[in-house]
């Protein structure tokens, strides 16, 4: 294949992707319509991910307006904005609660579209913007964690980019530096300090929400150019019109959401789940307290590398980081139904790691 | 020569006050029961100033204390009986509390009993109004001074009766909105489908 071939090719990859005859607003909303079938509530996760990450804009820029990224005010600013600030309360744990919830949407969806085949061409650029805004989300859950600047925080962060470091020792020659430097670059000093705070501060308030608006907008734009994916063998299949039928079901989806996420934030601290030890200000001349472990949404990984050899871990998420790149390509011909049974095994992995690790844990180790 | 021997007393004593003043008297028997009966992590700084107890040099600590606090510290110590009035800088609002209520004699009496200090505060004294009272955030091994730190589906339940008004003033403008932007919709459809049709006539 020469180069004037593989430009041409590639060109029609990016015209099959990007049809610009179906640019146009007839084609991407009025015309446009979604399948009805036993799996179309998934169709709603998508667009409650895109809710809650609104939610995390607009308390996130809220908190801007008092939270101080300095390892000697962060603490004590959270601090104000709970207990001083006129809303402070509700408005921190509204963005502590639709992290959560976003996390948990964003999963659900992923697994979802897996089931539902909606990385078939011409979806594999939509696949893929998705499955790196998911990457996006860890970053944001990781990169936050650390802001309030406490025990539980700082701690956890050491455990987390520690854990990137020793990935060197597994890798080849010149190359057993790089995960040394990348640390050292995050981290910005000896120790997670200063330095490490305001880039996680930079990363969390700008590089990362300016990636995902990019790559959501990529996202976005590839669903109402290519439609909802059919998501179904079924050779018969219903439709409603997506606007005004589906949006009207999708904002009153947002509209439950909301309330659900308003009242949990009203009535449940996010912090009353962690021991108030945890909460304290971080003290650099203090040892590890008792009970550190990352979100929820990192149980998944946190409980087997805590039971299993750390070359294991490393091989198995870069294996499932890089299968679900590839997915469009791995599982071009594999049936709905085996994608849903692997869907299936992927969730229920999940839910129990993350509901049982703790237990599980501990009945292996023994503890009493 | 009575006045020597005055002068001399006196300096023992301020010696020994001294020295007195910079031994703490922490009693973790209270921090290891909330641990254990909760299961949940705890420190000093459920009744006391620095979370390390009231060893040492910062903040709320004997080696930090001038002699005001020094002061107050003496009569909190000697505050053997309860009704007192405390104020211990070593101690936080919950510690005095529990040395006002049930006085020192007990609190060094409870030692190996620690689990019926719980009954021996006051089952409606609530410091931080999270609507959990301080005795049961003492067996729970929550902080009885921060409103964010209690057993979760207490706090949900105490919240939940407390934002009643807010909770119901969003969910009738959710609805509200929702009702709205419907009609909103469906008339914009309406009014396109119509200039369709007429376009097409």
């Amino acid at each position: 294949m020469n180069a004037v071939s593989k430009l041409s090719a590639l060109a029609g990859f990016v015209a099959d992707r990007f049809p610009v005859e179906k640019m146009n607003v007839a084609s991407m909303i009025g015309k446009k319509v979604v399948p009805l079938h036993r799996m179309s509530w998934a169709y709603y996760l998508g667009g409650l991910t895109l809710f809650f990450f609104l939610i995390q804009i607009g308390t996130g820029l809220m908190l801007l307006f008092y939270y101080e990224p300095t390892v000697s005010d962060a603490h004590a600013s959270v601090e104000y904005i709970t207990n001083h600030v006129s809303g402070g309360a509700l408005i921190r744990n509204l963005h502590a609660w639709s992290s959560s919830a976003m996390i948990l949407c964003v999963l659900a969806h992923l697994i979802t579209t897996f089931a539902m085949k909606a990385f078939e061409k011409p979806r594999e650029v939509i696949w893929l913007s998705g499955v790196l805004m998911l990457f996006l989300t860890f970053g944001f859950g990781f990169t936050g964690y650390l802001l309030p600047w406490n025990q539980i925080a700082v701690n956890a962060t050491k455990i987390g980019l520690q854990s990137i470091e020793e990935v060197g020792a597994y890798l080849p020659g010149s190359l057993a530096t790089l995960p040394a430097t990348i640390k050292e670059t995050i981290q910005g000093e000896a120790t997670v300090g200063q330095a490490t705070l305001s880039r996680f501060y930079a990363i969390h308030v700008v590089v990362l929400p300016l990636l995902t608006l990019g790559l959501l907008g990529m996202h976005v734009f590839g669903i109402q150019l290519h439609g909802m994916s059919r998501g179904t063998e079924a050779v018969k299949v219903r439709f409603e019109k997506f606007f005004p039928d589906f949006v009207i079901k999708d904002l009153t989806a947002w509209g439950v959401a909301f309330l659900v996420i308003f009242v949990v934030a009203i009535c449940l601290p996010f912090e009353s789940f962690f021991s108030y030890t945890l909460a304290e200000p971080y003290n650099p001349l203090g040892s590890t307290p008792e009970g550190i472990k990352p979100e929820w949404y990192f149980f998944f990984v946190y409980y087997p590398l805590e039971l299993l050899p750390f070359w294991v871990i490393i091989l198995a998420s870069n294996a499932a980081a890089l299968v679900l790149l590839a997915a469009p390509w791995i599982f071009r011909g594999t049936s709905r139904k085996t994608l849903r049974a692997l869907a299936v095994a992927g969730a229920a992995y999940l839910i129990i790691v993350t509901i049982f690790g703790q237990q599980i844990y501990d009945a292996i180790k023994g503890v009493q | 020569m009575r006045m020597r021997r005055y002068a001399i007393a006196g300096a023992a004593f301020a010696v020994l006050w001294t020295a007195g003043a910079g031994v703490a008297n922490a009693y973790p028997e209270y921090q290891k029961y909330s641990q254990t009966n909760s299961g949940r992590v705890t420190n000093c700084a459920m009744c006391h100033a620095h979370p390390d107890g009231p060893d040492g040099a910062g903040h709320g600590q004997i080696g930090s204390l001038n002699a005001d606090a020094l002061s107050r510290l003496g009569r909190a110590r000697a505050a053997f009986e309860p009704g007192t009035e405390v104020d211990s800088p070593i101690l936080n609002g919950f510690g005095n509390t529990i040395i006002r209520t049930v006085g020192k004699s007990k609190v060094i009496e409870l030692r190996s009993r620690p689990g019926e200090l719980a009954g021996m505060l006051d089952q409606a004294s609530d410091l931080d109004g999270d609507g959990i009272p301080d005795a049961r955030e003492y067996a729970e091994g929550t902080h009885p001074l921060q409103a964010g730190s209690g057993n979760p589906w207490s706090l949900f339940a105490t919240n939940l009766r407390r934002s009643g008004f807010h909770i119901g003033a969003i969910l009738v403008a959710s609805i509200l909105t929702m009702y709205g932007l419907a009609n909103l919709l469906r008339g914009w459809h309406a009014a396109a489908a119509a200039a369709e049709a007429s376009d097409e006539r």
